[in-house]
């Protein structure tokens, strides 16, 4: 008996690491933040006043913080789609076994893997117009009559920039909807081919429903990513042009070390996370695929 | 019948490759335009380069000003995400092991919590950490790079970990304990040599991210010394005018270690990588 209990501090203790790394760098902060949400301060912090509610206040009765919101609202749910609905298909197409198809699966996670940095400024390149070759290609095949600024222009730059930001997400939901693939033993699909199942019906009956738990699980996490995203988009528009990509993240950002009110961007910031703990809340307790016994 | 299997298998290889082509021409073009002289990148676009040239790469790595110090930007990049690399594989091949080896633990919700820590809002962290770097006087200081890094990646590697410890038999483990081997030894010995092929690719992940980080360095760096790679690509776009090919060839730079650690472990890393979310 003690020498159970003796091991079970000792697997304890294992844990250590993690936690502290935990408190000190998520939870520590993110409590600073909460205070900070009730105070004005200036950058550098020589002078800050507690404020109350002000911060909340003034947020909530200005326009810029629903503008923000809508556009996170926008752009992450924009992203979803794309990223939910092509993997799948990316994913069943993948799931072939032939020669080289693990180097095609490889090469598929290429821009996942690639630094944010590199390609927000590649794309920013082949998006201009006049020299970018994306601009050159849609006008050469008639898809338009004349060349777009696509990242200077207020009505397509969300558009542009979901398209890209998903290029560089598809293969992360492939990956996982294929593992799931593989994981469905082939006996399902051969007992409801001999139901006289066809190929559709069988991605309808069959598959479909036992993708549904990693589905849910990939549009857990592409939704929290997408929502949080900050370098894709500074790096490439700033969050302009004016505000047309400002999402929360942005203007977080922007508040914080442009304009310098501290204070302020801390107020948003307890907005974002309440709506995560409530996303993340819902989703493990009710979309979670209960423990078998 | 085989003959309508054989081009069914010819359509799929077809649309394989078209789809593969479809995503990754972006890296060839931009590959091949990295070698196009500065006239040809800022001119209506061809594919290949007229008149192919090194000059981008030249002026990047050896028209060095202190400023604009490419090579010192890379070298600090990797120094941060060794770093990281090294002290995240410590602590989550540590943690991760606790995990695995109780089973109250690792049916609990401390595997979804650290799932929850991955998906966690890190722009919400931007105002406190900033001000607790200042005063620990971690800011513009790699070793505060290394140490938000390391705590960024290290709750999800530890949660990539348990799935590949939990596979190791407890007998082997056992039977080191009864040739007299105490917990720390059976656990050097034993247990991370089994659990390699997670430990390269928790390795591999979280080299990857510190590698390629933006935001925290944007807030935590200010001198151009301390720039990371991707920190110091982005200072060269914010200027008045922007020099499109040493931009074009830094993101080549920028990507290739990234290429050439992923391509061998792609194997491992993808086996890895879903190997908890399929039981999640």
């Amino acid at each position: 008996m003690l020498k159970i209990r003796k091991n079970e501090i000792q697997q304890y203790l294992f844990l250590l690491p993690v936690f502290i790394i935990v408190l000190v760098i998520f939870a520590y902060p993110y409590i600073r933040n909460l205070i900070y949400s009730f105070y004005d301060i200036s950058f550098g912090g020589a002078e800050s006043n507690y404020i109350g509610l002000k911060n909340y206040t003034y947020l909530l009765g200005s326009g810029f913080f629903w503008e923000s919101l809508w556009k996170s609202l926008y752009w992450t749910f924009g992203n979803l789609v794309i990223q939910l609905i092509v993997p799948l298909f990316l994913a069943i197409l993948l799931n072939v076994k032939m020669k080289g198809i693990h180097l095609a699966r490889s090469l598929i996670m290429l821009p996942w893997i690639a630094p944010t940095v590199a390609v927000a400024v590649c794309m920013r390149w082949m998006l201009l117009p006049r020299i970018g070759i994306i601009n050159a290609f849609l006008t050469s095949i008639g898809l338009m009559e004349k060349q777009i600024h696509f990242l200077g222009n207020n009505t397509t730059a969300m558009p542009a920039l979901i398209l890209l930001n998903s290029w560089k997400f598809l293969p992360f939901g492939t990956l996982m909807i294929l593992a799931a693939l593989q994981a469905i033993p082939l006996s399902v699909f051969e007992a409801a081919e001999v139901d006289g199942a066809t190929g559709f019906q069988k991605f309808r009956f069959v598959t479909f429903p036992l993708l549904s738990s990693m589905i849910w699980f990939v549009g857990f996490l592409a939704f929290a990513w997408n929502f949080n995203t900050f370098d894709f988009i500074w790096l490439t528009t700033q969050g302009g042009p004016g505000t047309a990509t400002q999402t929360l993240p942005v203007l977080i950002y922007r508040t914080a070390f442009k304009t310098f009110r501290l204070g302020e961007a801390s107020a948003v910031t307890v907005f974002i996370g309440i709506f995560l703990i409530i996303l993340g809340f819902f989703y493990f307790s009710y979309l979670t695929p209960k423990e078998k016994q | 019948m085989a003959e309508i299997n054989r081009t069914k298998n010819i359509i799929t290889i077809f649309v394989i490759i078209l789809v593969l082509a479809l995503i990754i021409w972006p890296f060839v073009y931009i590959f091949i335009s990295s070698f196009k002289p500065l006239k040809e990148i800022m001119s209506r676009a061809s594919f290949l380069p007229v008149d192919p040239t090194l000059k981008n790469y030249q002026t990047l790595l050896f028209a060095r000003t202190p400023v604009r110090d490419f090579p010192r930007f890379l070298f600090n990049s990797l120094y941060v995400s060794v770093f990281t690399a090294l002290f995240t594989l410590i602590i989550s091949s540590i943690s991760g092991y606790g995990i695995a080896r109780n089973r109250r633990l690792r049916a609990g919700l401390i595997s979804k919590f650290l799932l929850f820590i991955y998906v966690f809002p890190t722009v919400v962290l931007l105002v406190p950490i900033y001000k607790l770097f200042t005063t620990m006087n971690l800011y513009d200081n790699l070793f505060g790079l290394i140490i938000i890094y390391t705590a960024l990646v290290s709750p999800f590697c530890t949660w990539l970990l348990v799935s590949f410890l939990e596979n190791i038999p407890r007998e082997l483990e056992e039977s080191a304990g009864i040739d007299g081997a105490g917990t720390f030894t059976t656990f050097t010995r034993i247990v991370i040599p089994l659990a390699s092929p997670g430990l390269v690719t928790a390795g591999a992940y979280s080299f990857i991210t510190a590698w390629g980080e933006y935001m925290f360095a944007l807030i935590l760096i200010s001198s151009n010394l301390k720039k990371t790679g991707p920190l110091g690509l982005a200072t060269f776009t914010a200027e008045q005018y922007i020099e499109w090919g040493p931009l074009l060839s830094g993101s080549i730079l920028i990507m290739i270690p990234v290429f050439i650690l992923f391509m061998p472990v792609s194997g491992y890393f993808i086996k890895g990588f879903t190997a908890g979310a399929v039981k999640e």
